[in-house]
């Protein structure tokens, strides 16, 4: 156990030391490099070679990967030009608030599509089973905004329940829930289809194990053999899915916060990317591939608590 | 493994839809004229009419005849990023497991770390770098797209190389080139056949949700992710025909190509798993 954890943790920071030189090339392969990225496309050669004999940009790269390397490790992920604020003070506000987009989202996602996983596996091939597939099918091939758009015109023009505009970043997001509302349910939805595909598979798969013609054979009762034995094993998998998901989680909230105005790290980003600031963009790019590494990370170690044959192989 | 695929319904069905809008697409502005090159203000967002089928959009283009135009830049924009991406990857993930050992450790940590990136947040930072045309899109796009193959192909190759014919082929002298372009890849194709149909309906879909966020290819040109968006704006208006057509043909299609890369995975009898 713990030489996989060792070896696991080695290759979370091999990736992470990977992330930081993508990350780190993004800043140069900005048109012009970072020194344009600050100064905008009018500015002078004088003006730009100022800015980079100050800022260190002369130096040999590596180098300049080091002093960056060293500022990120330091806390400074740079600096908002164009909205004349550190980064950092930008994600210290927007990072909470897509944690409780994504947080609640995907927690309302794994309990409900698991029991939908298993009751479609059980009843596979029939009408249900069809109908809650091509549900699944039919969420996860729309684009995030045409469903959030659709949530809109169901539950704000036609039904009257929910605002359509998304919190605002002025005042605590508990204070205003029923914005909350549709924004949480887009996500949550594409993540169900996501997730009860995932788990509807993983259940019929177990279901055709010798292990549970042994237990029906001695007499275990269906109810049994589907909860305890099949159920535990088919949840394994889903563990390191659910890990692997996260990008794909954070691109949904990425469309689910720009569709919703929803002030997260998402729409902030969108924001950056429109505006053409770089610093937001680069700053926010790195936070959130170090949070997908972690994750992936702690579904391994998860899956090694859970699961014997990874922790004595 | 022709008969498992048409065995399969969906299959059938979702490949059918694709023969469809390839026809609609390209055949269809043959019958259904319409100019989608100067702007009509004046019959602006004008409603379904006998001259025009599905009404007008905001600056008075035909939509139905730009449901075919803009049909044709997302088929040629999912179909090219889907090959460009899986060509590089494949090429990538052989090439990473066939040498093995620091060189294949160091390529696979690079398709690591950039999996370690959001897919909308790397295309976001890539679109808003250049000035999006339908060739950069295809680039862009593919950017992306060939870390999924990349690692597919990789994994595969590793357990191809071990294999008596390749061990065969190296004792007699065959080069590492020929290995991998001879023996390796064309072993794989079931993998990457299959991904590569997930591919084309992933990047269908991402282009619509860069022209969401703005960060398409600018007008005049279009696709269906743009119409849509650009529909997203009258949705209070109840101008319906500029969000519904463009919606349907979108998920249609993306349903159409799962449907048959599902078939295709159960024909090739490929155990993989998405993404």
């Amino acid at each position: 156990m713990t030489r996989y954890l060792i070896s696991r943790v080695l290759q979370a920071l091999v990736v992470l030391l990977g992330v930081s030189i993508v990350v780190f090339a993004m800043l140069h392969i900005l048109p012009g490099g970072p020194a344009r990225a600050v100064l905008g496309p009018k500015a002078t050669a004088v003006a730009i070679h100022t800015f980079e004999s100050e800022y260190g940009l002369l130096k040999p790269l590596p180098v300049q990967y080091f002093d960056w390397l060293g500022q990120v490790f330091h806390g400074n992920l740079g600096f908002s030009y164009k909205l004349n604020q550190s980064v950092d003070a930008l994600l210290a506000a927007n990072l909470p608030r897509t944690l409780a987009l994504v947080g609640t989202a995907a927690i309302l996602a794994v309990m409900i599509a698991l029991p939908l996983g298993v009751y479609q596996a059980v009843r596979r091939n029939k009408p249900d089973d069809y109908a809650l597939t091509g549900a699944s099918f039919l969420f996860y091939s729309m684009p995030t905004f045409l469903l959030g758009l659709i949530m809109i015109l169901l539950f704000t023009t036609v039904l009257g329940w929910f605002p359509a505009n998304g919190p605002t970043g002025e005042v605590p997001l508990w204070s205003q829930l029923s914005n909350m509302v549709l924004p949480i349910a887009t996500l949550c939805l594409v993540t169900i289809a996501l997730f009860s595909r995932y788990m509807r598979s993983a259940t019929l798969e177990n279901l055709v194990q010798d292990y549970v013609r042994t237990a029906q054979s001695k007499g275990v009762s269906p109810r049994r053999v589907l909860f305890v034995h099949v159920l535990r094993n088919a949840l394994l998998p889903i563990v390191t899915l659910i890990g692997l998901s996260l990008p794909g989680i954070l691109s949904g909230a990425l469309v689910t916060e720009s569709l919703f105005n929803y002030p997260g790290i998402g729409y902030l980003f969108w924001q950056a990317a429109q505006s053409e600031d770089f610093p937001v963009e680069i700053g926010v790019t790195l936070v959130v591939a170090v949070g997908v590494v972690m994750g992936s990370l702690l579904a391994d170690i998860l899956y090694a608590v859970l699961d014997p044959r990874v922790r004595y192989s | 493994m022709i008969e498992v695929f048409t065995a399969n319904r969906l299959a059938v069905l979702g490949f059918g839809i694709i023969v469809f809008f390839i026809l609609f697409c390209w055949i269809g502005p043959i019958f259904y004229h319409t100019n989608q090159v100067q702007t009509a203000l004046l019959s602006a967002n004008q409603g379904p009419s006998l001259s025009h089928l599905l009404g007008t959009d905001n600056v008075g283009y035909d939509t139905l005849g730009r449901l075919m135009e803009g049909g044709q830049t997302s088929l040629i924009v999912g179909v090219a990023a889907a090959f460009l991406g899986t060509t590089f990857g494949v090429i990538w993930g052989a090439v990473a497991g066939y040498l093995g050992g620091l060189a294949d450790a160091i390529m696979m940590r690079l398709v690591d770390a950039l999996l370690a990136i959001p897919g909308l947040f790397l295309l976001l930072f890539l679109a808003s770098v250049v000035t999006p045309s339908v060739p950069l899109m295809i680039f862009i796009i593919a950017v992306v797209a060939w870390l999924g193959p990349a690692r597919l192909v990789r994994a595969e190759t590793l357990t191809i190389r071990e294999r008596d014919y390749v061990q065969a082929v190296r004792m007699m002298g065959g080069t590492g080139l020929r290995t991998i372009t001879r023996h390796i890849i064309p072993n794989t194709v079931g993998t990457i056949v299959v991904n590569a149909t997930f591919q084309v309906a992933d990047a269908i879909l991402i282009l619509a949700y860069l022209s969401y966020l703005g960060l398409g290819v600018p007008p005049p040109a279009s696709n269906w992710g743009e119409m849509l968006s650009g529909g997203v704006n009258y949705v209070f208006a109840g101008y319906w025909w500029l969000i519904w057509p463009a919606g349907f043909c979108i998920v249609a299609t993306v349903v159409a190509f799962n449907f048959v890369g599902d078939a295709l995975r159960d024909a090739f009898e490929v155990r993989l798993q998405r993404r």
